[in-house]
């Protein structure tokens, strides 16, 4: 039986109870200050981590600094200030070879070795953008094999080794670059159709994997009217990436000055890029305005 | 309310963190760049390499693993240049720009192709996208020892227009196939 509080009167239940509370009031006080305490010292860490950083970062500006300022003192290609290890002198030149080597990745076709055989990449690009790039592994005995490759399944791989690939492997690969680098060419006008002149294609753009069939409706204007061009370009040569055929048809109550038009964008479809020539038709109104 | 001020130190170290590793590079690529060792200073330093570890193994680049690192590349450069018939005589380039998600470097290339010498200048901007890095060729220049045959120029133009890098590379190949012909039927005659 617990003494009683002078003024206060509890039950004995209420009297434990009240002790369990304050048991339990003591309890909390205390994880909060250890919950404070860690606190204070996550913080003091990730302050000390701060400047720990901001002096590496100071160190390493300066160092920066100062090797820009020594590089604009002298003329050309420089030697390095202190006399560089053999290590380092090592090192400098694996870089310059790896630099190399990715300078190959810019000429269309690079690779490299294995024990088997050869590795090839066919990079792809149109104009000064770099698109996908592409893996053949070839196994070099006892015959020349393709081992593994990413080539898409609808790029006529299998027709191209067959007639090229036992007799002339750069052959083989030339042809090969054509018809990736047209196909890239082909969905990479497409893509900028589509992500550029978006305004005036009506619906989608419809196009298959090789992307050598577009079928889309596109608005012009003509005497402030607009009407609807429905445009289908073949390109029936993979190797190429303008199309071979175009057919452009208008809807019924079109007037008869439109077929003039029509004429013109076919011609043009069939000499420029499409997103060239989407480029032209904005500025043509551009100007007439 | 700590645990906001927390998370503004966190987002602070990270930031300073890449800061870092930026600063780095730069300065690693400035290093590269701006620095050149003639193939005897290289072999030198393959010979002094092996005989200052001679049974020692210090680190973990050893000698004959950056030997072998360096012959391997080395293999695969001399095949590529063989195989493609583009031989590379020099290289240099320097980082004008590097942030966390562009690099623009500028970059001067010369070599030939058969018997055909060409002389580059262009630059390259590669920006990290979410899955892949993108490259774009810029201010091409190009200069070729037949530079007076008016089809090559109309060729180098139109390609220096365009940037088309790329299309130069696969068309110099069969030109210079079809040139270093004309030129042996050329001589065959004489």
């Amino acid at each position: 039986r617990g003494k009683m509080d002078e003024g206060k009167a509890y039950s004995p239940g209420g009297v434990f109870a009240h002790l369990e509370m304050l048991e339990a009031r003591a309890c909390e006080a205390a994880t909060k200050k250890e919950e404070t305490e860690r606190q204070e010292e996550k913080l003091a860490r990730l302050k000390a981590r701060v400047e720990e950083l901001r002096l590496q970062r100071d160190e390493l500006q300066a160092k920066v600094d100062l090797q820009q300022k020594r590089q604009l003192g002298k003329e050309g290609v420089a030697s390095a200030p202190a006399q560089p290890s053999a290590q380092a002198v090592l090192e400098w030149k694996i870089k310059s070879v790896e630099a190399m080597l990715q300078v190959f990745y810019l000429t269309g076709i690079s690779g490299k070795l294995t024990k088997l055989g050869v590795c090839f990449c066919i990079s792809t690009a149109y104009e000064g953008t770099y698109l996908d790039s592409y893996y053949l592994d070839l196994l070099t005995k006892p015959e020349v094999q393709i081992h593994r490759h990413s080539v898409p399944i609808f790029i006529p791989l299998g027709q191209i080794a067959k007639k090229y690939l036992q007799t002339d492997i750069r052959r083989f690969l030339s042809v090969l670059s054509d018809h990736l680098n047209a196909y890239a060419g082909r969905r990479y006008q497409a893509d900028q159709l589509q992500e550029h002149f978006s305004d005036q294609i009506e619906g989608t753009l419809q196009r298959n994997s090789l992307c050598n069939l577009l079928v889309f409706n596109y608005n012009v204007s003509s005497k402030r009217k607009t009407f609807l061009f429905n445009v289908r370009l073949l390109y029936g040569d993979l190797c190429c990436s303008l199309p071979t055929e175009v057919v452009i048809s208008c809807t019924p109550d079109a007037p008869a000055s439109l077929a003039e038009m029509a004429a013109a964008h076919s011609d043009l479809f069939r000499r420029v890029a499409l997103h060239k020539a989407f480029r032209s038709f904005s500025s043509a109104e551009e100007n007439m305005d | 309310m700590d645990n906001s001020i927390c998370q503004v130190y966190e987002d602070i170290i990270q930031s300073l963190e890449e800061e870092i590793k930026l600063l780095a590079e730069k300065y690693e690529d400035s290093q590269q760049e701006s620095t050149f060792f003639s193939d005897e200073e290289i072999l030198m330093s393959i010979k002094s390499f092996q005989r200052e570890f001679q049974g020692e193994s210090k680190g973990c680049e050893s000698p004959s693993d950056l030997k072998a690192q360096l012959e391997s590349l080395e293999t695969d450069l001399s095949f590529l240049m063989k195989f493609t018939g583009i031989q590379f005589t020099s290289h240099s380039k320097k980082t004008v720009e590097k942030t966390r998600n562009r690099t623009v470097r500028k970059h001067r290339l010369s070599g030939n192709c058969h018997s055909l010498s060409f002389q580059l200048e262009f630059q390259l901007l590669e920006m990290q996208n979410k899955e892949s890095v993108s490259a774009v060729i810029s201010d091409l220049s190009i200069i070729m020892e037949s530079g007076e045959d008016s089809d090559v120029s109309k060729f180098v133009s139109s390609t220096e227009e365009h940037g088309n890098l790329l299309t130069f590379f696969r068309s110099l190949s069969s030109y210079a196939e079809w040139y270093e012909h004309r030129r042996c039927t050329f001589l065959h005659f004489k």
